[in-house]
């Protein structure tokens, strides 16, 4: 049998439609009223984003590769087992040149096995024919103008007004686009939440007055972490721009990290 | 003199993309959270959120309320830039309730900093652990001030 329509029914439907999509939304509003008394219950409720700017400085002289950073980050933020990390410590190895090639030095080893989580093994080039050997801490760069910003679809990862590049977890799509972009590979596909995750620079710890966890737990300070926006003239990071001569990674890319390095060598990218 | 009027199809035309362009306005208006766009294009809920978690270190701090006197003598030591979890382990649950003991240390906690490594700062006391010594490094360094013997 054919189907009728008819006006009057299509016109009635169409209503129905209409007010179940604002009884829908009516019922999401009261929800999320309810919710937001529940959550921010556990939130620091002193916190104004607008009055920080977070800026971290890596000393690479002071960095020994113990890896207690990145046991740290992984225990305090839930970060899955595997290749996952949102701090890493990569291990460069530079060999002296061979005799009579005409070359500044011999071709760069970088490796970073479990991010440097467990220490690292013996160098793959012995101690005798190595000219610098060092490790560099790894984390989110924090840019002024974030690649993984512009790309995201949905507006789930943004910059904060404090600095802070955050992913919002309930609007991510998991659509990886950020993770492509991000020129300094700090963001994965969580195989738990299937979405994007990186270093929050430990959000729920320095909106409480704590220090990031990896900056915590490093044992020689290699690691600075301080407001710009409320740092005194003996503030850490003053300390860190009066003594050191700071660079970032990948200038040339325009993106204008708040990470920066001490002790950089041309090798590191 | 005709007066002009709009031929019927076109009409339709125009009230259907009035229709359709309203009820997109309203949804949208409806099913947009209301912190989108408090601080520019994302959920500005979301920071609140993120800050809700409850953190997992404790905290140098955190140990200094009832350990001061422990601290005050770190200070002066050559682990003075060490936090106290560390070596000591995760003592958030210690922190907030004295009753639960942290995790006992179990031995290589010197090891993992010390242990010799081309690729660490020349600065940096390292030693080859198989030439140095093959007992317990307790047994000749005070953990909180190693050039001190117990």
């Amino acid at each position: 049998m054919k189907t009728q329509y008819s006006r009057r029914g299509a016109l009635s439907r169409l209503g129905g439609a209409i007010a179940g999509l604002l009884t829908l939304s009516a019922a999401r509003t009261v929800k999320a009223a309810v919710q937001k008394v529940f959550v921010a219950s556990g939130a620091p409720k002193d916190y104004d984003t607008t009055k920080h700017k977070w800026l971290m400085c890596i000393d690479v002289n002071k960095c020994i590769g113990c890896g207690l950073c990145v046991e740290a980050c992984k225990k305090e933020n839930g970060v899955p087992e595997g290749p996952y990390f949102r701090t890493w410590i990569e291990r460069y190895v530079i060999p002296k040149p061979e005799p009579g090639s005409g070359q500044t030095r011999g071709e760069t080893l970088v490796d970073s096995p479990n991010g440097g989580m467990h220490g690292f093994p013996p160098t793959p080039v012995p101690k005798d024919q190595i000219e610098h050997s060092f490790f560099v801490p790894k984390l989110c760069n924090l840019c002024e103008h974030s690649p993984c910003v512009q790309v995201c679809p949905v507006g789930a990862t943004f910059d904060a007004p404090d600095g802070a590049v955050l992913i919002d977890p309930k609007y991510c799509i998991g659509c990886g686009f950020c993770i492509q972009a991000c020129p300094y590979g700090c963001r994965f596909l969580s195989p738990v939440t299937k979405t994007a995750e990186k270093c929050t620079l430990c959000y729920h710890r320095i909106t409480r007055g704590l220090k990031p966890a990896c900056v915590e737990i490093c044992p020689t300070q290699a690691r600075i972490f301080g407001d710009l926006k409320n740092a005194g003239p003996d503030a850490p990071i003053r300390k860190f721009y009066e003594n050191n001569r700071v660079s970032v990674l990948k200038p040339h890319l325009g993106t204008e990290p708040r990470l920066l390095y001490a002790g950089l060598d041309k090798e590191v990218r | 003199m005709r007066r002009f009027k709009l031929p019927p199809q076109i009409l339709r035309l125009v009230l259907l993309t009035l229709a359709i362009v309203g009820s997109y306005l309203i949804a949208r208006a409806f099913l947009t959270p209301a912190s989108f766009g408090e601080f520019g294009w994302y959920r500005g809920e979301a920071l609140v959120e993120l800050r809700s978690r409850p953190p997992v270190y404790a905290g140098k701090q955190a140990c200094d309320e009832c350990h001061s006197d422990q601290l005050q003598k770190l200070a002066k030591f050559e682990h003075q830039t060490l936090s106290c979890e560390a070596c000591h382990g995760v003592s958030r649950e210690h922190a907030d309730n004295p009753d639960v003991l942290p995790v006992k240390l179990t031995g290589s906690h010197c090891i993992r900093c010390h242990e010799a490594n081309p690729s660490r700062p020349k600065w940096f006391k390292q030693i080859v652990v198989r030439d140095h010594y093959s007992g317990k490094c307790t047994e000749c360094h005070v953990p909180h001030q190693p050039s001190q013997t117990p």
